[in-house]
């Protein structure tokens, strides 16, 4: 049960500038207004691989729930907890090379899992031919897979007394069938995020466009003074 | 303004973030730091020991073991059906 979306696009700015504009993206509303939904952004892990010269990083971070709320409807609370306003955590994979101009990017999400995955994979590559020199290629491919009961199943195998709860959710499997639901979860998921792409494709734009006009200091400089107003609102 | 997941390591997180800013685009982008990004790492020491004991109280530390978990079952899966 697997769902599977590929878009294209090519942003007018040169490899170097997009790859700071995707490390960039959340740090600010005022440098990207597509970013309120994002509630916190941090870095777990990071290192440059001396052998390849590739910077290798992970990221976590926590954006409003992007549970749409016709597949919270789907559910019971036995399973969603009631959790349609809680936030999801995602976690974020990135490679740049620089030498050989290509970022590859991978954020999925880390609770709701059992109920809905999203897998999305990003490759922003330089340009090969020189007509296209200043320009960016992205492809994203985004996977969506519920795997709705499954675990639950599992679980229940493995476990000789099932206890209570899981017995709930057991009935209420049996009584409807898992894998409808898991299909209607995908295909509800899959037309929100579309539209979620158009957004944070608007939101580089913007974020790529103010880098050009401030460039790099000027951008961090705007940064600074969005946290300065921020600390003088706490 | 992008926040830290735990409020008390804003500050140190702010600091990490602007000197890995810097050394990405006056040093990475320019080809000159790919070998030593040594600069940042005393702050990114202080922040991750901020951060993974937020990550802790929050059982995200578990989320991200099971990920991992995840990770290791669909590439069996796929190998398996590969064969």
């Amino acid at each position: 049960m697997v769902l599977t979306h590929t878009t294209n696009h090519t942003y007018n700015h040169p490899f170097p500038t997009v790859t700071l504009a995707f490390f960039l993206r959340y740090c600010s509303p005022q440098l990207n207004p597509f970013a309120s939904h994002v509630l916190s952004t941090d870095t777990i892990s990071t290192h440059v691989d001396p052998a390849t010269g590739r910077l290798h990083t992970t990221r976590l971070h926590l954006k409003k729930s992007r549970m749409p709320p016709a597949v919270m409807k789907l559910l019971p609370t036995s399973i969603t907890g009631g959790a349609a306003d809680k936030a999801s955590y995602i976690l974020e994979t990135s490679v740049v090379d620089i030498r050989e101009g290509w970022l590859s990017t991978e954020s999925r999400n880390l609770n709701f899992v059992g109920v809905l995955s999203v897998v999305e994979r990003q490759l922003y590559s330089a340009p090969t031919s020189n007509s296209d020199v200043g320009k960016t290629d992205v492809e994203t491919k985004v996977v969506f897979r519920s795997r709705l009961g499954e675990r639950i199943r599992d679980r229940l195998g493995g476990q000789h007394a099932a206890h209570q709860p899981a017995q709930q959710e057991n009935g209420w499997f049996a009584r409807l069938g898992a894998r409808p639901i898991q299909r209607s979860i995908e295909s509800i998921a899959s037309t929100k995020t579309l539209d979620q792409l158009g957004n944070s494709r608007e939101g580089m734009r913007i974020l790529l466009e103010t880098l050009r006009q401030n460039g790099i200091i000027g951008v961090l400089e705007l940064r600074k003074r969005a946290r300065e107003r921020g600390m003088e609102m706490a | 303004m992008s926040q830290s997941l735990d409020k008390q390591c804003n500050e140190v997180k702010e600091r990490y973030d602007t000197c890995f800013l810097k050394w990405y685009s006056e040093k990475y982008l320019r080809g000159t730091g790919t070998v030593d990004n040594n600069e940042c790492s005393a702050l990114f020491k202080e922040y991750n020991q901020c951060l993974q004991k937020a990550l802790k109280e929050r059982g995200i530390d578990k989320l991200l073991e099971d990920a991992r978990e995840d990770n290791k079952e669909n590439d069996a899966a796929f190998l398996g059906k590969k064969k």
